[in-house]
């Protein structure tokens, strides 16, 4: 059974790098471009891992993920914030809000994947 | 004849020293009154009560008042001497320019107005004022900013009696010492409300370039990403030729990047919300994390790298991070311009500081050139930022984290013998300099 990946992502140029890079990995993917939209496809089928910009119309992702996280059921799912968001104290506040982990923005395809694969393994 | 002599000169003796002592008098008066202003500059009604009772009682006059203007009307501010009923009455009148009352004679003339009995003078027409007020000389000075009225000083005797010229000249200094109080003021609230519109301006500064910085780094995420999953060979195995536009897609996206990173981190000096984290470091640690940093480019160039330092530099506290960037910087400019020969890291302690330099066997640096090196956006010569890429920010960065540190930063140089950069930091910062 292969894993999920979940993209939260708002930006279609950013969701096809994701698409692309994981193309020969086997992950199957499913996509989401709000945090509304992200809670929806959980609740329809439960992701392996989220992959979470934080920027995202109707509901950010720092919202999603504290639900996400209060929710006993799906707390487990690992989170990585994905954020082009330069200040300072960014990362903390990812932390904060529940996310395992934390890639700035413009990040590397081919480290992204290796963080994925980390918490995949 | 001697002896009438003396008794004349006695007199004119005795009349100089009277003389003088009223001088001393009116000067300690004068003193006092600006010793009260300058303490007390942001109670300005205090001030000028203080004033007139001053003025009043060293020119023998009963009563007094102050006159001030508020858009453009002017109404009766500070009052002494006069009954409970008449203040009222005064304080619910504006006071028109015009020669029928006594301050507004002064107004109205923008010069003194002295008036020896009130009820005398054909003028003045306000005539139940001196009953119901109980005066009969008046003397009223303007108080002028830049030759206009903004108020009057003005003094009342129930009497009539004159005042003399020096009594005149002591209420002017009086009425001169009130409208530099109020402009005072006036300038005080003009430059808080200044400082608060650039507080303002500067906040907005801040949070434009925050979110420009954002939304620049979506789209160049997506121009990066997609350069390395195409030298990757996510969409086939690319050419030579290929990789080798790829490359330089690569270098100018991250010089880009470079760019943005540091606007951000200027601006953020700037608005001064960069906090710098006071901890432990060492700057052994420091120098390996420069070293293995920036070796591999050094050994690119065949450049010679070189860390020289006592094993017993004591622990520093202030912003290891930041001083890495400091020294990432000075370490990555020296092996840019360095074409041949070697890089060296020098670092000692003495007398409570850190010294650390970066020395170089790069072309050097002319005088000229060097007092331009640590502003925004310059290098030595602008030529050289083509061929050798940066942004021209690192330094004015570094110079200010170093002041943030309450430290310099300073290049020796010597064009044809390299250049050495070096700066001073305290062993232990204990507290953030504000940035200046």
């Amino acid at each position: 059974m292969s894993k999920r990946i979940l993209v939260v992502e708002d930006q279609p140029d950013n969701r096809q790098i994701i698409r692309d890079m994981l193309a020969d990995t086997g992950y199957e993917i499913a996509e989401a471009e709000n945090g509304e939209e992200a809670l929806a496809a959980i609740a329809k089928a439960r992701p392996d891992l989220i992959l979470m910009d934080i920027q995202l119309p109707i509901m950010d992702g720092y919202a999603a993920t504290r639900r996400i996280k209060t929710d006993p059921a799906l707390k487990s799912i690992p989170i990585i914030a994905v954020t082009s968001y330069a200040l300072s104290g960014e990362e903390k506040k990812a932390r904060e809000a529940g996310c395992d982990d934390y890639v700035p923005k413009p990040y590397s395809p081919r480290q992204l994947l290796a963080k994925i694969r980390q918490y995949l393994s | 004849m001697i002896a009438i002599r003396n008794v004349g000169l006695f007199d004119e003796v005795q009349a100089r020293t009277e003389e003088l002592s009223d001088s001393l008098q009116q000067q300690t008066a004068t003193a006092n009154v600006l010793k009260s202003i300058s303490r007390s500059t942001f109670d300005l009604k205090s001030v000028l009560q203080n004033l007139v009772e001053s003025a009043g009682r060293f020119c023998d006059a009963d009563k007094g008042t102050i006159v001030r203007e508020r858009d453009g009307v002017f109404y009766t501010a500070e009052t002494f001497g006069y009954s409970r009923e008449f203040v009222d009455y005064m304080k619910s009148v504006p006071i028109a320019a015009e020669r029928g009352s006594a301050s507004g004679r002064a107004l109205a003339e923008g010069r003194l107005a002295h008036i020896a009995d009130v009820k005398a003078d054909p003028e003045y027409t306000f005539v139940e004022l001196p009953r119901l007020g109980d005066f009969r000389t008046a003397l009223c000075v303007p108080m002028l900013r830049e030759g206009i009225p903004i108020g009057v000083l003005t003094l009342t005797r129930s009497q009539v009696q004159p005042f003399t010229d020096k009594q005149i000249e002591l209420v002017t200094t009086f009425a001169d010492q009130a409208s530099i109080a109020i402009e005072n003021v006036r300038l005080f609230d003009e430059i808080q409300d200044k400082s608060r519109q650039l507080e303002e301006a500067s906040k907005h500064k801040s949070q434009f370039l925050a979110n420009m910085s954002h939304e620049l780094r979506t789209p160049l995420n997506a121009i990066l990403g997609y350069t390395e999953l195409m030298a990757d060979g996510a969409y086939g195995e690319p050419s030579e030729k290929m990789n080798a536009v790829l490359k330089r897609l690569e270098s100018n996206g991250r010089h880009l990047l470079g760019l943005i990173n540091d606007v951000l981190d200027l601006s953020k000096i700037e608005a001064g919300q960069i906090v710098l984290e006071l901890s432990e470091y060492t700057v052994q640690d420091i120098a390996q994390t420069v070293r293995s940093t920036l070796e591999p480019l050094a050994a690119d160039k065949k450049l010679a790298f070189k860390v020289e330092m006592t094993s017993e530099l004591p622990p520093g506290r202030g912003d290891g991070r930041r001083l890495t960037q400091v020294l990432i910087n000075l370490v990555g400019n020296a092996i840019k311009f360095t074409d041949a020969g070697e890089i060296a890291i020098k670092a000692e302690a003495n007398n409570g500081s850190f010294h650390v330099s970066v020395r170089d066997t790069g072309p050097g640096i002319s005088a000229a050139d060097q007092a331009k090196l640590f502003q925004e956006f310059q290098q030595a010569d602008n030529s050289i930022t083509r061929k050798k890429g940066g942004t021209g920010l690192g330094l004015a960065i570094s110079k200010r984290i170093i002041e943030m540190h309450g430290s310099r930063v300073w290049i020796d140089s010597t064009v044809g013998q390299g250049s050495t950069f070096s700066f001073v930091v305290p062993v232990r910062v204990e507290r953030q300099v504000e940035a200046t």
